[in-house]
């Protein structure tokens, strides 16, 4: 049974490639739901005129099928509550410059 | 949510999109070389052969040909519209290229008549181009404010191209009853004001945002730009075609710098908002380009004043308002623009697809920052140096300055390179 730091490992090699940062240290990750044959991501995008938005969410589901074929995955991509730069770790923000 | 970016199912074929950019970024660099082995003509009065020559390698071959790639990649993405036709971009690349090369071979020689030829088949090209583009915007559904500065950009770059070849003709067989160097004005500002700048306010809107990470900003002032610069073009068309002289120009002219102010303005709202603070080699370059449209307006109203100066001093403050404008403001702007958009395309094409089966690489990964922060420090120099040469009409300055411009767009063009002809992933951090 996978458990949500193998999930939250994975999704650290998801990385916004202009940002230079992956989803989990930039905070978009919002919840994470495992069960039984299913894995549900629950997340958001820093705006929703990212560039990455067509593809983010299928890279999400590409790391997550790796690690485990047997699991169905399904990315919630919600904008409620609104993505802040509070929200990233503390490495995160020295490497924007907010540190 | 609104999709946007840069890339997505609505954008056209990688292909046609490249040969756009790397056409103009080697136009770029064929323009440094020829102002670096002609850099003695640079000076004095700007209507004369090897001066316009240059200017249109710099309006056509650089600044339009890569605006016609960014468009072709843009409106679609920024509209959710599919293009109209790539056939025609492919079509237009053709006729579009060979045509900027006659013309420009015809301005150095001055052979009036293959200059008439080529124009016609320029503007056949950019014809093209404007029905391609606007075939695609009228089947848009939702409309923003980029799509209206860019609808208005194609507008002035139908009257710029009409007055082009107007002048074309009047060159080969005079027929104009108002003077030709006051239509060149006419001409010059279209393109300048009502086609580039209006193509980069739009476009800046959506990109510095998404590039910046910045939101929450308000775009009020982007529509007083609008509403400024679009009533001091039109009087300013009204005044060149019919020269009396009255207060009308310092309107026009005063409206046209309002509305630049505003846009400056607007930036700085956006910046003000960012989330990413560092400033990477795309933004610095953008940031200081803006710093020269800002000098490039000064000089503008300044000119306003022209029958206060004498002959010598008026013909170095155009030629340096030239430059400012297609140097230090489009020049720079395009190339920090280019080191965000080329990665991302690049990166788009070659490696969205492999994300989360094999090492893809970082955008900033693919070109050498080192090598961009070296080529930025080299073109501001350069900028600075030749409008000193400019002002100062001193020959050997402007070899060096040309010089350390050619140098730097070398260099430019082996960070898109590397880009465009990336092979596999450098590191797999």
């Amino acid at each position: 049974m996978i458990n949500e730091e193998q999930v939250m490992n994975a999704l650290r090699s998801v990385i916004d490639p202009e940002i230079g940062l992956n989803i989990v240290d930039l905070g978009l990750i919002y919840d994470i739901i495992i069960e039984e044959a299913m894995i549900t991501v629950t997340m958001t995008l820093t705006t929703p005129g990212c560039p990455m938005h067509s593809s983010i969410t299928s890279w999400v589901e590409n790391q997550l099928k790796a690690l485990d074929p047997g699991y169905e995955v399904f990315v919630n991509l919600v904008w409620e509550p609104k993505w802040t730069p509070d929200k990233m770790s503390d490495e995160a923000k020295r490497q924007l410059g907010r540190l | 949510m609104q999709p946007a970016g840069i890339a997505n199912k609505m954008s056209p074929s990688y292909k046609m999109v490249r040969k756009y950019f790397i056409a103009s970024i080697c136009g770029f660099a064929m323009l440094t070389f020829l102002m670096f082995i002609n850099a003695d003509s640079i000076t004095g009065y700007h209507f004369q052969p090897k001066l316009l020559g240059l200017t249109h390698i710099a309006t056509l071959g650089w600044i339009t040909m890569i605006i016609f790639g960014a468009m072709f990649q843009l409106v679609p993405v920024v509209l959710q519209v599919k293009l109209f036709s790539e056939r025609l971009g492919e079509i237009q690349f053709w006729v579009y290229l060979a045509s900027v090369t006659g013309m420009v071979l015809s301005f150095f020689k001055f052979d009036t008549f293959l200059l008439a030829v080529f124009a016609s088949l320029v503007s056949l090209a950019i014809l093209i181009f404007i029905f391609n583009i606007t075939a695609s915007l009228i089947r848009v559904k939702e409309w923003n404010i980029t799509g209206t500065y860019l609808a208005a950009a194609l507008f002035y770059l139908f009257f710029t191209v009409a007055a082009g070849i107007m002048m074309a003709i009047n060159l080969y067989s005079p027929y104009f009853k108002t003077n030709h160097l006051e239509y060149l004005k006419l001409h010059a500002h279209l393109a300048f004001v009502g086609w580039v700048s209006m193509v980069i306010m739009g476009v800046t809107y959506k990109l510095i945002p998404m590039f910046s990470l910045s939101h929450g900003f308000s775009l009020k002032p982007a529509k007083w730009v609008f509403v400024f610069i679009n009533a001091g073009l039109i009087l300013l068309t009204v005044e060149y075609h019919f020269p009396r002289r009255t207060i009308m120009l310092p309107i026009s002219t005063a409206l046209i710098a309002c509305g630049n102010l505003t846009f400056l303005y607007q930036v700085y709202l956006i910046m003000k908002n960012r989330v990413r603070k560092n400033l990477d080699v795309g933004l610095t370059y953008s940031m200081v380009s803006f710093g020269m449209m800002f000098a490039a307006t000064i000089v503008g109203v300044f000119l306003v004043f022209e029958k206060f100066l004498d002959f010598d001093a008026l013909t170095r403050v155009v030629l340096i308002y030239g430059y400012m404008i297609l140097f230090g403001y489009f020049s720079l702007l395009i190339v920090g623009q280019m080191y965000k958009i080329v990665p991302f395309l690049v990166w788009f094409h070659k490696f969205s697809s492999k994300v989360g089966f094999e090492p893809v690489p970082l955008l900033k990964d693919m070109y050498s920052e080192k090598l961009a922060r070296a080529e930025f420090v080299l073109m501001i120099f350069a900028v600075a140096v030749t409008i000193t040469a400019m002002a100062l009409e001193n020959k050997i300055l402007m070899y060096a300055s040309t010089g350390v411009m050619f140098v730097s767009s070398l260099l430019f063009l082996k960070n898109m390179f590397s880009i465009f002809f990336i092979r596999s992933v450098k590191n797999d951090k």
